[in-house]
Order: C-alpha cells, then sequence, then structure tokens
C-alpha cells in the first residue's frame, strides 16, 4: 500500500502537473475539457499530441524575448548572491569580529519580511519619488531610476534570496576545519589563494544547493517582477498569470510553464548531482 | 503498529481537508443569523455568490441584504464570498459540472465578472430579459443586451479623466487634445495596462476607437470578430509612439489602484481612473481634494455596466429574482449610488431627486460599452504584444 504522503502528493501535485502538460500538447479531452471550453485559442491535438500552442508562443517575438529576460535575470542573481554570500562567509570564516557578525546578520533579515513587503518597499525606495533620487536631489545631482526596470527587479531578487545562500554558505565554510587553512598558510597560500582552493572547494556542495535554489526561485517568481519589474520585457512568472486571466488563453499560460519547468530541471539536475556527491562522499552510496 | 498507521491516515485525511477548506471560497450568514434557518415554518434561503473586492461585500452585507431583509422577513439572504475572485476559473468550472449535472451549484445569484464572459458562454446561466425580471423594464436595451441575454445589469461606472487642479487649470476636453497634452508633458501621464484593470483598458479602447469606423466598432462590441481586431493596428501604433510621454517614458502601473496611488502621491499629474474608486478615493483622503475629473469627449472613454447572473440549475431561481427585482428598485439603485457612487442603471427619473441630479451626467445608456469580453482578451494580449 502506498504510504498517506504519497498519496496526497500523487492527487494534488501529480495528477495537475500530468493534465497541465497534456493540456498545453493539446490534449483537451477528460478533466481538461473545461479549460478547454472556457479558453481562447485553444488547440486541440488530431491524433497524440499537437505542439500548436508553442508555435504560437514562439511566434510572438514578445515570448522570446520574455523567456531571454528571465534567464537573463536568474543567472545575474543567482551570480549576484553567491558572490555576496561567499564573501560574507568567507569574512566570518577568516576575520570573525562584530563587521562580519553584523554583516551575516543584516544579510539573514530579509528572511524574516514578506516578499510583498519588500518588493513594494524596494520599488518605492528607487522609484522616481523614492529614497535614493530624493538624497541625491540634496546635493543637486541625479540619481537613476531603478522602480519598473530589470535592474530593479535584480536588486529585489536578490534581496529575497540572499539569506538563505548566506545560512548555506555560512555553514559549510565553518565546517571547514581550521587545521586545513593552516596547513595551507604553512605552505605559503595568501588569502585569495586559500578562499579560491580551499574554502570554495570544501564548500562546494552547499553553495551549489544555495544556488540551485536561488535560480529555481528566481525563475518562476512572480511578486518580484509583479511590483517592481517594467511592463516588457515581462518575467515568465507574470506572463503566465497573464496568458491565464487576461488573455484567457490557458494553454499557453501552461505551455509557458512546461517551458519553465524544462529550464528549471536543467538547473535541478545540479542539485541531484550536489545531493549525489555528497551522499557519497558521506559513504551513503 | 495498526493504530500508528491509522493515525497517520487519519492526519493525513485531515491535512487534506484542511487543505481543500482553507483555499476554498468562504461561506457566512449574514450578521443577525440568529439560528431560525433551520425548522421554521415558510422562511426561504437566498445565496449570493461574490466575486469581487471588499466594497462589493459591503454593499451587500451592510446594504442591499439587511434593506432586502427587512422588507421581506421570510427570506433569509446568505452570502458566499470569493475575495478578489481568486477562485473565479474554479466557481466557473464547479458552475459548469453542476450545470451539466442538473444539481444546485451552492448559490441562486452570482455577482461577478465572469457573468457575461465565461459563465454565459458556457450556457451555465438563465435567459433573462424585462418579461422574466420586471426590473429591467427601465433600463436601456443596449445596456442589456451586452449581457449575453443573461446578465442582468445592476449598477454601471465610468472612466475619467482625473487631474491635478494645482497643475492644470483648464483640462483637455477631446481626445485629440488630451494626445497633445500628454506629448506636450512628458511623464506626467500614467494609465494601467489594460490587462491589470479597466481605467488603462478604457483609455486603450477610446484611443482605438478613434480610428474605427462606427460599423467597426459596433461589431467589436456585440460579438468576438478576429479580422475587425486588424483594424486596431493603427491605433495601437499611436499608443506605442505614446509611450515615451507617459510615466517614466514607458512605464504602465498594474491595476487601477496603482495609478490612483501615482496620482495621490504626485508623481503624475493626469490618469484615467474608474468613477467609482475615484470618488471613494477622494472620500478616504489617499487623493487630495485639489485633484478634480472630467470627460473627455470625440470619443468619450468607455464606461460599462456590472452584471448580475442566475444559475440555470440553482433551487431557488425565483428567490433569486425577486432579490434582483428588489437591486432593480430605486430603494436598491439608491443603495449602491450612496453605498459605493455606482451609477443606477434604470431610468433616473424613478430616482428620489438629490441621487437623480447627482448622476445626471452619467446616463447609463449614454456611456460608451467596452469591447466584447473576447475581442477585450485579444487586446490586452495585443497591447502587451505591440505597446510596451
Amino acid at each position: 500500500m502506498a504510504l498517506p504522503p504519497v498519496l496526497v502528493i500523487l492527487l494534488f501535485v501529480g495528477v495537475p502537473v500530468l493534465l497541465a502538460v497534456g493540456f498545453s500538447f493539446g490534449m483537451t479531452g477528460g478533466l481538461n475539457r473545461t479549460a478547454a471550453m472556457i479558453g481562447q485559442d485553444v488547440f486541440t491535438a488530431d491524433g497524440l499530441i499537437t505542439g500548436e500552442a508553442y508555435a504560437m508562443l514562439f511566434a510572438d517575438p514578445r515570448f522570446p524575448r520574455d523567456l531571454a529576460a528571465t534567464v537573463l535575470v536568474t543567472v545575474v542573481t543567482t551570480l549576484l548572491v553567491l558572490g555576496m554570500a561567499i564573501g560574507i562567509a568567507v569574512l566570518l570564516r577568516l576575520r570573525a569580529g562584530w563587521a562580519s557578525t553584523m554583516l551575516s546578520g543584516l544579510g539573514v533579515i530579509p528572511l524574516f519580511i514578506p516578499v510583498v513587503i519588500a518588493s513594494w518597499a524596494i520599488l518605492n525606495f528607487y522609484s522616481g519619488d523614492g529614497f535614493v533620487r530624493s538624497l541625491f536631489a540634496q546635493f543637486g545631482a541625479e540619481a537613476p531610476i531603478f522602480g519598473f526596470t530589470v535592474t530593479g527587479v535584480i536588486i529585489a531578487s536578490v534581496w529575497v534570496n540572499l539569506p538563505f545562500a548566506l545560512l548555506m554558505a555560512a555553514s559549510g565554510m565553518q565546517g571547514v576545519p581550521d587545521a586545513l587553512i593552516d596547513a595551507a598558510r604553512d605552505a605559503g597560500a595568501g588569502t585569495a589563494t586559500i578562499v579560491a582552493r580551499v574554502l570554495v572547494p570544501m564548500a562546494a556542495i552547499p553553495l551549489i544547493i544555495a544556488g540551485t535554489f536561488t535560480a529555481i526561485g528566481v525563475l518562476g517568481q512572480f511578486t518580484v517582477p509583479y511590483f517592481t519589474g517594467p511592463n516588457a520585457p515581462q518575467q515568465l512568472g507574470v506572463d503566465i498569470s497573464k496568458y491565464f486571466q487576461s488573455f484567457n488563453q490557458p494553454q499557453q499560460a501552461a505551455a509557458v510553464a512546461v517551458i519553465v519547468f524544462v529550464v528549471a530541471s536543467g538547473v535541478a539536475a545540479m542539485y541531484v548531482w550536489a545531493n549525489f556527491r555528497s551522499a557519497k562522499q558521506e559513504g551513503r552510496v | 503498529m495498526i493504530s500508528k498507521r491509522l493515525l497517520t491516515v487519519g492526519l493525513a485525511g485531515i491535512c487534506t481537508v484542511a487543505l481543500a477548506t482553507a483555499c476554498g471560497p468562504v461561506s457566512s450568514s449574514d450578521a443577525g443569523d440568529d439560528g431560525t434557518d433551520e425548522g421554521s415554518e415558510g422562511t426561504t434561503t437566498v445565496t449570493v455568490f461574490i466575486s469581487g473586492d471588499t466594497n462589493l461585500v459591503d454593499l451587500w452585507e451592510q446594504g442591499i441584504i439587511p434593506a432586502y431583509e427587512e422588507a421581506n422577513p421570510d427570506v433569509q439572504v446568505d452570502v458566499t464570498l470569493d475575495l478578489h475572485g481568486e477562485h473565479d476559473q474554479q466557481t466557473v468550472a464547479k458552475l459548469v459540472t453542476a450545470t451539466e449535472a442538473g444539481d444546485d451549484p451552492g448559490f441562486d445569484l452570482v455577482d461577478a465578472g465572469f457573468v457575461i464572459s465565461s459563465a454565459a458562454e458556457a450556457g451555465t446561466l438563465l435567459e433573462v430579459d424585462p418579461a422574466t425580471v420586471s426590473g429591467l423594464a427601465t433600463v436601456p436595451e443596449n445596456t442589456i443586451t451586452a449581457g449575453k441575454g443573461v446578465g442582468i445589469p445592476y449598477r454601471a461606472s465610468s472612466v475619467l479623466l482625473a487631474y491635478d487642479s494645482t497643475v492644470i487649470d483648464n483640462p483637455p476636453a477631446t481626445l485629440e487634445e488630451l494626445l497633445t497634452w500628454i506629448e506636450a508633458n512628458p511623464g506626467q501621464f500614467a494609465y494601467n495596462s489594460p490587462s491589470t484593470g479597466g481605467s488603462g483598458g478604457a483609455f486603450v479602447t477610446t484611443v482605438l476607437d478613434s480610428y474605427l469606423t462606427q460599423e467597426e466598432q459596433d461589431g467589436l462590441r456585440v460579438g468576438y470578430d478576429e479580422a475587425l481586431q486588424e483594424s486596431w493596428t493603427p491605433g495601437f501604433d499611436r499608443l506605442a509612439e505614446l509611450g515615451a510621454s507617459v510615466y517614466q517614458g514607458g512605464v504602465y502601473p498594474n491595476g487601477n489602484s496603482q495609478v490612483l496611488e501615482l496620482l495621490g502621491n504626485g508623481s503624475i499629474s493626469m490618469a484615467p481612473v474608474w468613477s467609482d474608486q475615484f470618488i471613494t478615493a477622494v472620500e478616504t483622503g489617499l487623493i487630495s481634494e485639489d485633484v478634480h475629473y472630467a470627460q473627455i469627449s470625440d470619443p468619450s472613454f468607455t464606461g460599462s455596466a456590472s452584471y448580475l447572473g442566475i444559475p440555470r440549475t440553482a433551487d431557488n431561481t425565483e428567490g433569486a429574482i425577486d432579490l434582483v427585482n428588489f437591486v432593480l428598485s430605486p430603494e436598491g439603485q439608491t443603495i449602491i449610488a450612496e453605498q459605493i457612487s455606482g451609477y443606477p442603471v434604470i431610468a433616473l427619473d424613478e430616482l428620489p431627486e438629490d441621487v437623480a441630479a447627482q448622476f445626471a451626467d452619467a446616463d447609463p445608456s449614454a456611456l460608451r460599452p467596452g469591447y466584447y469580453s473576447e475581442n477585450n482578451d485579444d487586446m490586452s494580449n495585443l497591447w502587451d504584444q505591440l505597446v510596451p
């Protein structure tokens, strides 16, 4: 007998996912019938499947543009988050003091602030009449406007995703034994070499986990780009909701979701690999 | 061991039920429910399903329902609420399933945006006309027609041009003047993307309409016509050109209220706004009293009625029709006017004088309606593709 949690997951996650994937490929019968009846521009497969919903998406220059923008935001955000997390974690490991403790404490604060509130606050902070512009105006200077721009989305995404990566990086680096660092130093390694050759490789697995979680989270995020982003190019998370609700094209929304899923599974493969490697190191596999 | 497994199954079951109920629309009896709905002779129940914002909930729960129950002591009106219409898709699916099975969907009257779109499309609602619903007698013909034969218009609102009177002395009077003003004052005007709210949608519709003949406009209002949508091209070109002159050189806020907020904090000095939202925002102080409004002409901004629907298979359709007639009575229309600044849909001379005077300029029959709902969806889509 299957365990109850497995049944719950199959029923509430597995079945809807399969239905949506089928729907995007033109399987409009059965449980998808109602959605197909209500939606506009729904394509029904003559044979088993049809890729017309996907063809319609890619024929529209807007979709490749949004896809590119989403991937760009994901890559830049992940790199920035990892860079900042590693920086603070290294500081905490090698120069423990009030400054590094304060930095790591500040870095975790976004964890306790709801994303909606944070997005709204960041938008207002960088908007045309926001704090940054007001401060610059005091000295007669003109600051750029980041509200409703892709840069704004990246800033807010980094803000939201930093805490988790920071916790992972810090705990990974705290686990590196002093003996290794001292040995490297005795052999004449400078701080940069110690970071690049000892600390980061030793913390590689938690860093990869942090990176994959950040990337997958940013790829499908809705709230941050909805509040802080421009109307074009828009992130795919917002596009899904627009296709589904505003344009009444549920099939195209499902197709966008499948594409996000495919991109995310590429990232998820790294996560599986990292988990597998850590299991191997501990001798579990 | 067995008891432990049972416990797990039980807990999982509880979690599932909790999950399912926590996400669904909440049902509540209205205030003053003293438990007399069971067993007492002659009491009937009408359930109203509301998909909308809190102002609509207050309109029903604190305005219409108490007044109706006072006039009809033997009727109890319950409310099922889906705040902000977050589960519209599920509600329509439920309605479709119930209609096909011939079962009661669980409510007798629907107040939601999907009444004249997907629910009407799927044939789930009772056909209405002035013969079956007597309250519709003085409602303008074309307002009823826009309900696709199933929607009962019960209030209306239109989009107006709000402007900061400390900056602008003479607001533009025509669309042409407005577009000229926007280009002469870059960054001072904003409209929300049409997919996120009707006030921006009305601006877009109005600009598109200015390039169409009357026949083309009518065609796009009465039915779905993809060939006619071709004629939108010059209008979209004009809007794309206008992009550089709107707020921040091409930012279109998300939703009606974000536009109101920009207007309130002085980031912009002119915008299209919904009449009812704007009047309420001025009353609550979100927007300064220095912000005034005007209607443009040639063409004017669009406005529209909101519709009620009665599910075909509802248990108590007679009760629902009686409630609708109350809503369409002078008393019901006055409540709507006072509570949410909604335009009445019945003939103005039937209303109390002060209410009639307040809405003298807002004759619902004079409102230019928006496009047919499927055309409107395509307009949002094309706008998103071509303009920003």
